[in-house]
């Protein structure tokens, strides 16, 4: 299948899961996609297609948080990005842990440092934070506030 | 009889002095091997006194009379077998019958106080490095004695290295008959392997487990043992020196004749420390009890045929 | 000065810690034991195990995970010990200073003798910080030891 007949098909298939696609270039397209839809398009990305899970990225934004899963397409030179919006007061989507094992640690990773939580996940654990770090005091927020007293933030000049 | 002078002033300091150099010779040809400058002449001695200075910590979960007891062992040893090369060397005449089993059997020691050492420094990584030097010396043990058993049926079947330096000063060195040849190679290559150097130095690697067996140790003792090391590096090529190589008479030419050969086995010993990379332990085993002692049994027989 | 100090600074065997940092500062530090900067023929030799170091060289910025292995390391070390800081991150945390991840500077956690700036230095920059601190360890020589 080559480029324009895999968009094509995502987009007949999941229509209405889609809110919008956004061809960047020809190499990159960024789906945005409803949040509950997201393990089926991972599915149907990763057993049909054949697209590798590459990584995924979190962004806190001004008033939601928004998850991308990267998948590439090696065969067609093409780099498939699914964008989920999720709202500040509900953190929660569900995981792709179950669907293939390479989303697990980065699951745990987007866990430990945004706060979004996982359901499904079978060990959702602190992947890279040290033991000592309290919980629910979550790095990459954008009203992260530094909570050690012992830090010493200045040069000293 | 041996007196204690000559234990202390041929058995230590000239073995030890000779090491040293030895050590720092090894050093800088490896340095020039690798296009660069080496460290200077004292440089061995500099180590061993910097290691003086340093405190010596011992770990909590050891065995301390052990750990503190083996480089000494190693250290006796070595001084002892150089004693008795030196006094066969000077005199062949003033040993005792079955010397070379004793030196055979002190050249061994070493090898077991660093084993001993590692064992007993309670760290894991140690364990692993001491095991690997018991696989060492089960592989290159075997070799080793049938090329020195080929000297002892050149002169005669005698187990006493007067007797094996006479034969040699009547009827010619043994390493030119095709015996002689065969089994200085593998006299050669069991002493890289005895001195744990590469391509067998899997049970000291460097960056792989951090040193193994010596990396509980520090200060005087670390001191003790690379003496005991330095001196090996002298004990071993003179005891090839004595038995394949008539030895090294001390007077006029010859003695430029002996340093010449001296240099020379430690050159090649170097050079083939440079030019290999370090073999796995099951790699050592399969090369010491393959090629090597089929090489030996090979001279064996060739010297029971009286080639 | 006696011949065991003096043996001391002709013979520094170092040992090579990186606490996440990017690696550039390490391989600068590999960099001098080439065949270009040799530091042999100054007598260092890279340490296999700490209890056989003399000189610690410390690169990247400190992390929350690593401040307790520095200070376990840095007492296993056989006194007299050295520790010579190398490139931004491990003098002052550089631009990692108000990450959340990187609370102290390395000489809040243990004593540094030397720092060597640069990101990364260069390895003649190294060296010339290595000579310094042998130059520093003779001039304190005669006063006192650690």
């Amino acid at each position: 299948m080559n480029r324009q007949e895999i968009l094509q098909a995502i987009g007949e298939r999941f229509a209405e899961d889609i809110i919008s696609v956004f061809e960047k270039s020809p190499k990159r397209v960024y789906i945005e996609i409803k949040a509950g839809a997201i393990v089926g398009l991972a599915q149907y990305l990763f057993k049909d297609i054949g697209a590798r899970f590459n990584i995924a990225s979190g962004v806190d934004g001004r008033n939601s948080m928004e998850i991308l899963y990267h998948f590439t397409v090696e065969d067609v030179d093409l780099v498939i990005s699914l964008r989920v919006i999720l709202p500040k007061d509900k953190l929660a989507i569900d995981s792709l842990t179950p669907v293939f094992t390479a989303a697990h640690w980065i699951e745990r990773e987007i866990h430990e440092l945004l706060g979004i939580h996982f359901i499904g996940h079978p060990h959702l654990e602190r992947l890279l934070l040290p033991e000592d770090w309290p919980e629910g005091v979550y790095p990459l927020r954008k009203d992260y506030k530094e909570w050690d007293p012992d830090a010493i933030r200045d040069r000293g000049a | 009889m041996i007196s204690l002078l000559y234990f202390l002033v041929l058995g230590f300091l000239v073995t030890a002095v000779i090491g040293l150099w030895a050590s720092w010779f090894d050093r800088k040809l490896t340095a020039r091997l690798q296009y660069r400058v080496g460290p200077p002449l004292l440089q061995p001695l500099y180590d061993i006194l910097k290691l003086l200075k340093k405190e010596t910590l011992i770990p909590f979960g050891a065995s301390k009379i052990t750990f503190l007891a083996a480089p000494m062992i190693g250290l006796v040893s070595v001084m002892i077998v150089s004693t008795i090369l030196w006094a066969n060397n000077m005199d062949p005449q003033q040993t005792f019958m079955g010397d070379l089993i004793v030196v055979v059997y002190l050249l061994l020691v070493p090898s077991i106080a660093i084993i001993m050492g590692g064992f007993a420094s309670g760290n894991p990584l140690a364990s692993l490095g001491a095991s690997r030097e018991i696989k060492l010396i089960l592989s290159y043990e075997l070799p080793f004695i049938l090329a020195i058993l080929v000297a002892v049926i050149h002169a005669d079947f005698s187990i006493r290295l007067g007797d094996i330096l006479a034969a040699q000063a009547r009827n010619g060195i043994i390493a030119v008959s095709w015996s002689g040849g065969l089994a200085l190679l593998v006299a050669v290559v069991c002493t890289q392997g005895k001195l744990a150097l590469v391509p067998f130095d899997t049970p000291e690697a460097e960056t792989e487990i951090a040193h193994g067996v010596l990396i509980e140790y520090s200060g005087t003792l670390l001191a003790v043992y690379r003496l005991m090391k330095n001196m090996m590096l002298f004990a071993l090529p003179f005891f090839i020196i004595i038995v394949y190589l008539g030895g090294v008479r001390i007077q006029g030419l010859h003695l430029l004749y002996g340093t010449l050969e001296y240099v020379g086995i430690v050159a090649v010993i170097t050079v083939i420390r440079n030019t290999n990379p370090r073999l796995r332990i099951d790699q050592v085993l399969k090369f010491f009890w393959g090629p090597i002692t089929l090489l030996s049994i090979v001279a064996v027989l060739l010297a029971l045929g009286d080639y | 000065m006696g011949i065991l100090d003096k043996a001391f600074l002709k013979s520094l065997w170092v040992f090579h810690l990186a606490t996440g940092s990017c690696n550039n500062c390490d391989i600068e530090i590999l960099d001098c034991l080439t065949p270009r900067h040799d530091i042999e023929r100054f007598g260092m030799l890279l340490a296999g195990s700490i209890k056989h170091a003399d000189v610690l060289l410390v690169t990247g910025a400190v992390n929350r995970q690593c401040i307790p292995r520095i200070k376990r390391l840095y007492e296993q070390m056989p006194k007299p010990r050295l520790v010579v800081a190398i490139g931004e991150c491990a003098l002052s945390r550089g631009v990692f200073m108000h990450s959340y991840n990187c609370p102290l500077p390395l000489d809040h956690v243990i004593p540094v003798d030397v720092y060597i700036p640069g990101c990364p230095p260069r390895p003649e920059a190294i060296m010339s910080g290595l000579m310094q601190l042998i130059e520093k360890r003779k001039a304190e020589a005669g006063s006192t030891k650690d």
